[in-house]
Order: structure tokens, then sequence, then C-alpha cells
């Protein structure tokens, strides 16, 4: 399968720190690949991705899931812009923890079904 | 390929909120957002229903919800509760019949649903609770479109406009397992019809008037364990062996086993609000008393306690407005080991029955003894209450120390020793300022309630070191401006309530609601505070009214006069006569503040 860049038309937040290069096929050992249902590829760091509750099972589960070993999770009903705001918001929670982020979350009215659903899914 | 990295935040878990109830929040934000996702019906259809029911309880919540709106959750929604909405009526209920999976539907207290709506609900076929009580336009008529959907298990038609016709028509329900018709006047010919119901456990039939040849009939319910005839003629009960919980206030109580001996039910609830007895003794004998948990004798005619007898499980007892006296007290101390929420307000106790209680009810934790005569000898005993949360002693004779060999002792300390006490009312006692100080010293308190004559702003300010303080009742006490100006609340306080406090200003409440922003303050004056907040400019305006009139009175100058008569006619022309009224006023209140403001010498100059 043929990997995408970025997802044409969506701005990129300033504290998403992205990588243009195409240097690895493989996300690195402290990363998790994130897919959406158009097979747009989010490298994520893997302790923001253990802000889901169901990505923290699926990744920290011994031998369960072969999500562990290949550190690629699919979402085939999650779409690009859904999962790229899921990706955002993982990021934000873990700053809000840390204190290093104030500013609420925002969450445009158009998406608040579809990213209900989603956050569901993960329990997040 | 996209990928993203960031530096490692402390904590590996989410945000305070998860993100599902962020996107619900975010969705019933308001109208236009709303219209934002309305129309987005593939994603509405596979909305999955504990989102849905969460969305919809949101928008009900924040009154969002209309009509046309309803449609959009047909295929998703499962629970509704609309109780309460004044404005739910027959155009609502059409659109919530052609919802295809709900299950429950509670729309009490719904003044505008009548016997025409609910035609709507005919025929659902996956309803299982519908809740109509206190829809008093709802009639036999009603209930006949109701008797057809068929899944119904429970139903609550407590305080309709139902007889006995439309009673009768409820038979129909057979997988009824929850009936209410609570303050419906039915007879016995109607209970006999409900016969058939036999899966019905919970039965509730306050308030009707059904005899004791009516009671007969509930041995036809064979899984029957909750029974509700409060307000009946019905004096004798035939056995009923799974009855758990049973309320016979305001009955008179002969037996509630047929008479027989040799028959305990297993009850462990029994609410016996202002009952009378034929003989008290018996009917208890009845009752196995290990199984009992909950007692409610309030308002009960009897003085003597001596049945509690073995209730050792006994959790909840409630004697207030009974005529128990401190003798009786004892009774109570045997069987409290497990015992968690007594009353005896409104009743003749004294402080000896704490001195009999003491040590006896190590897990109580809700005391009320409001209305009572106890006195400050009371505290050092209820200080051996040690799980004690919530404590009631308004309108009692506590106040707040004691005299020993002529030293007086502040009494409150006691209630030091009570580590997880939360909530503490002292209204309507003779408390004094200098015997407040010990109750900053509560560390686990949250709720404090103060009212008496003899309070003033040093109690006030003693509290400001009350350091888990969320909720401070001050009413009706002596508390001056300054006394409010120089509070300093403490950092968890939410809620002020100085309702009552007649002394004080508006200016004063003011700016102590704008130095604490955080702080819900309750006056009398809150409500004329905030009208004004929208009207400041009339304050503006009236404060030039007096130059206004000085310069018209000033004729000497030519200059001024002038300008007082086109003002006077820009004046008339600008205002209509109620706007020139309220000017009026606004100007005499604002007079009268600045003269309560002005030194004593410039007060007799004005």
């Amino acid at each position: 399968m043929l990997r995408k860049g970025e997802a044409p038309g969506h701005q990129t937040p300033p504290h998403l720190h992205k990588d243009d290069g195409d240097d690895d096929d493989d996300a690195p050992s402290g990363f998790v690949k994130l897919i959406s249902a158009e097979g747009f590829e989010f490298v994520v760091d893997k302790k923001a991705a253990m802000v889901s509750n169901t990505l923290r099972n699926m990744l920290t589960s011994p031998g369960g899931f072969s999500e562990t070993r290949e550190g690629e999770v699919r979402f085939p009903e999650i779409s690009t812009p859904i999962l790229e705001k899921i990706c955002q918001y993982f990021y934000w929670s873990l700053h809000y923890s840390s204190g290093k982020e104030t500013s609420e979350f925002q969450i445009e009215p158009e998406i608040t079904l579809e990213l209900m659903m989603a956050a569901n899914y993960l329990d997040t | 390929m996209a990928s993203a990295s960031a530096s490692a935040g402390g904590g590996g878990g989410g945000g305070e909120t998860p993100l599902v109830d962020r996107c619900i929040d975010a969705a019933a934000g308001g109208a236009a957002t709303v219209e934002a996702w309305r129309r987005q019906r593939r994603s509405l259809e596979r909305l999955p229903a504990q989102l849905a029911d969460a969305l919809l309880r949101r928008l009900a919540a924040r009154r969002l919800l209309f009509p046309s709106l309803l449609e959009v959750f047909q295929h998703s929604v499962e629970e509704i509760d609309l109780s309460g909405h004044i404005a739910v009526d027959a155009e609502w209920l059409a659109y919530l019949g052609a919802f295809r999976y709900l299950r429950v539907l509670k729309l009490a207290d719904c003044k505008n649903v009548n016997s025409s709506a609910v035609w709507a609900l005919s025929g659902m076929r996956t309803l299982k609770e519908l809740d109509l009580s206190r829809c008093s336009k709802i009639s036999d008529a009603g209930i006949k479109h109701i008797a057809s959907i068929e899944s119904l298990e429970k139903l609550h038609v407590s305080q309709t406009g139902l007889t006995d016709n439309g009673v009768m028509a409820i038979s129909s329900l057979i997988n009824l397992r929850l009936l209410d018709l609570g303050g419906v006047r039915f007879t016995d010919k109607a209970l006999r019809s409900l016969q058939v119901l036999t899966q019905l456990e919970h039965l509730d039939i306050w308030g009707s008037e059904i005899t004791n040849e009516g009671a007969s009939v509930l041995i036809a319910f064979t899984s029957l364990s909750f029974l509700n005839i409060s307000w009946t003629r019905v004096t004798c009960l035939p056995i009923l062996p799974t009855l758990r919980c049973l309320n016979m206030s305001n009955c008179t109580i002969h037996s509630i086993c047929n008479g027989e001996f040799q028959v305990l039910i297993h009850l462990e609830k029994l609410i016996i609000s202002a009952a009378s007895f034929g003989n008290i003794d018996e009917v208890f004998s009845s009752i196995l008393p290990s199984s009992l948990t909950y007692l409610d004798m309030s308002s009960c005619s009897s003085s003597n306690l001596y049945f509690l007898g073995n209730m050792r499980n006994l959790e909840h007892l409630d004697l207030s407005y009974s005529r128990i006296i401190s003798d009786a007290i004892e009774y109570i101390a045997n069987i409290g080991m497990n015992l968690k929420f007594l009353s005896l307000s409104n009743s003749e106790v004294t402080s000896q029955a704490l001195c009999v209680l003491a040590g006896t009810v190590p897990s109580l934790t809700t005391l009320s003894l409001a209305h009572t005569k106890i006195d400050d000898s009371a505290l050092l005993y209820i200080s051996m209450m040690p799980s004690l949360r919530i404590l009631n002693l308004s309108r009692t004779c506590i106040k707040g120390f004691m005299m020993e060999n002529s030293v007086k002792v502040l009494s409150l300390s006691a209630l030091e020793e009570l580590k997880y006490l939360e909530s503490l009312n002292l209204n309507n006692t003779q408390l004094m300022d200098d015997v407040i100080p010990p109750l900053a010293s509560l560390r686990a308190l949250k709720y404090l309630f103060l009212k008496s004559d003899f309070l003033s702003d040093p109690a006030l300010h003693a509290l400001s070191s009350a350091s888990n303080l969320i909720h401070l009742g001050f009413c009706g006490n002596i508390l001056s401006t300054t006394g409010l100006r120089k509070f300093v609340p403490p950092a968890t306080l939410r809620m002020l309530d100085l309702s009552g406090c007649w002394i004080l200003t508006g200016d004063a409440i003011s700016a102590f609601c704008t130095c604490h922003p955080v702080i819900e303050v309750r006056h009398e004056l809150i409500q004329e505070l905030q009208a004004n907040y929208g009207g400041t400019s009339h304050l503006h305006k009236s404060s030039r009214q007096p130059q206004q009139v000085k310069a018209k009175v000033a004729k000497s100058s030519a200059g001024p006069s002038r300008l007082a008569e086109i003002c006077f006619v820009d004046e008339r022309i600008k205002y209509s006569k109620e706007e020139m009224m309220e000017l009026q006023h606004q100007a005499k209140s604002n007079s009268s503040m600045h003269v309560a403001q002005l030194p004593p010498e410039l007060r007799r100059s004005v």
C-alpha cells in the first residue's frame, strides 16, 4: 500500500511537531502508527496513545494483540480528519495533565458526533 | 508519512474530563451547534444508544430540545426523561411515538400531556417503562391508549385523573412488575380486576379507597415485595410472605398478617409515619426482627420502644415528632450497633438521651436533634459517635458554652473529636459571637448553618480559617457592611447565604461579589442588584438630576438659566412617563444611600 503524507487541507497545530521525512517504513519503538479508514498514517508517541484505554490495553497486553508487535493500529471506521483530531487530543491531554497546557480543547460543531463515537470506541 | 513527536508529559492519564463528555458538551453548546450536526443523519443513525441517551439528556437539561429535533434520535435513543418539561405536548409525543427502540419514557409533571396526546404512544413495541405521574390531564381515555403497549413492565400514573374504569383497563398489561397508582381514588372493585397482574412486585396505591375487603386481593400478587397503602382505610393485611417494604403511614394498623400468630414477615423497610395501632406489640411480633433495616415511625403517638427488642440490623430509625422521652432511649442503645441514621427531631428527649446513646452507636452517620430540649451537656456525648457526618442541632438549647466553677467553657470544642463531621446545623440557637471560634477547627466541615439573634461580624470573621467549608448559611444575623467587607472567606467557600441580614446594603453585597466571583451569595437584594446591573445607565442619568434641578433654581445667571431650560425640555422629550418615575425612584434610592454614607457633620448640613 502506498503511504501518504499529511491529509490535504488540514492545518497542523503548532504543538504537533510533524516530521515530513520518509526515512523509515516502521515506527520507532517509542511510537505507534495509527491508520485511518482512508489509509492515512499518524505516528504518535506511545505515551500519548496511552491516553486511550483501548490503545493502552492493545499496546500493553503481553502478546495478546498483533498491534503490540507491529506497532500499527488500523481504524477502518475512523476517518482521517477525526483520527487527526483524536491525535491532537492525545497530545493536548498529556500536556494538560502535566500543567503545560491551559487552553480548552476546541471541538468544532461539525465533528462532534463523529468524534464522540470515535472517542467512545477508544475509551478516551 | 505523517509522524508526530512531542516532549514527554509527566503523566500518562487523560485530561480530567473524558473526550466523550467533551464532545457531548460541545454538541449541546447552543442552537447554532445543534444546527451544525442535526442533519448528519448517517452519523445519528449509527450513534450508540448510550451516547444518544446522554446527548439527549444534555440537550434537555439545556432546554435545547424541540419537537422536530427529536426526530433525529428515532433510531438511537432508548431512554428519555422529560419530567417537568412544561413544553411537552401532543406534538412532542407524536415524535416520541415514532422512536424505534424506546425503552424508558418519563413524562412526570408534564402538565400539557393529556389523554389525546398519549394516543401517539399506542402500540409501541419496545417500551418497558412509562411515567405519567402528576400529568393531571390524563384520564381513563388515555389509559385505553396505554393499555395497548403490551411490553410495559413499569407504569407510573400517580395523581392522574383516573377513575375505576381507567384502573380496570390496566389489567390487560399482564407484564407489569411495577404499578404506581398513588393518589388515584379507586375502589375495591377496581383492585379486584387487577388480580390478573400476577407478576407485580411493586404496588403503590396510597390514597385509594380500598378497604380490608379489597386488601384481601393482594394475596394474588405472589411476588409482591413493595406495597404502599398509606392514607387508606386498610387496617388488616393478608399474609404477604414476599413483602420486603411496607408503607402504612396515616393508617390505623391492627395486623399485617391477617391476625395470624406464628407468622413472621421478613420486612426490611417499614414506614408507619403518623400511624396509630390497635396493639403495637402484636403488629411488630409479625415481623422478623433481624430482617428490618429501615423503620420510620415519625409522628406516631406511641412513646414505648419496647418492640425494638431484637432489631439489631436496624440502620435507619426515624422517631421525629414522636412522644418518646429520654427513658425510652435505652431500647435504641441496645440495638444501635448498625444504626446509621437516627432522627429524634421534635421529640421530648433531653441531653440525658445522648448520655444513654454515647458509645452505643459506632456507625451513626446522621443524627437529627432539631427542635428538642438538648443543651450543651449533650455535645460531649455526641463527640463519642465517631462516624458522625451530619448533625442537626437547630432549635435546641445549645448556647455554645457551659459554666464550670464559674468559668465559661466553650462547649462546641467537643465536636473536634468528630473527624468526619461534614454538616452542622445550628440555626435558631442562642449562640453568641465568642463561642464560634471552635467551629473553625472542625477540619472535615463543609456545610455550616448559623442563625441566632446574637451573632454579628466577629462570628463571621471567626470562620475565615474554616479550611474545608463549602457552604455557609449565615442567615438573619446582625452583619454590618463593614463586617462583610472585612470578611476573608475560606478558599473553599462556594455558597454564602446572608438571607435576612437586613443591615447589609446592596453596595456592600455587590462589592463582595466582585471580590469573590466564585462564591454564590444569597440575599434579598441580590435580585435587585442583578436587575440594576443592566440599568447602570439609569443610575448615571439619575445622578445628573440634582444638578439640573439646582441649575433650574439658579436664575441669576443667563447662561445657566438657558441651559436649564434646554435640559428640562430634553428630559421631557427623552423619557416616557414610566421612565421618569423610575428615574425619580432611582434618585431617591441613590440619595438615601449617599445620606447613609455621609459623615454626621455633612449630613446635618444637607
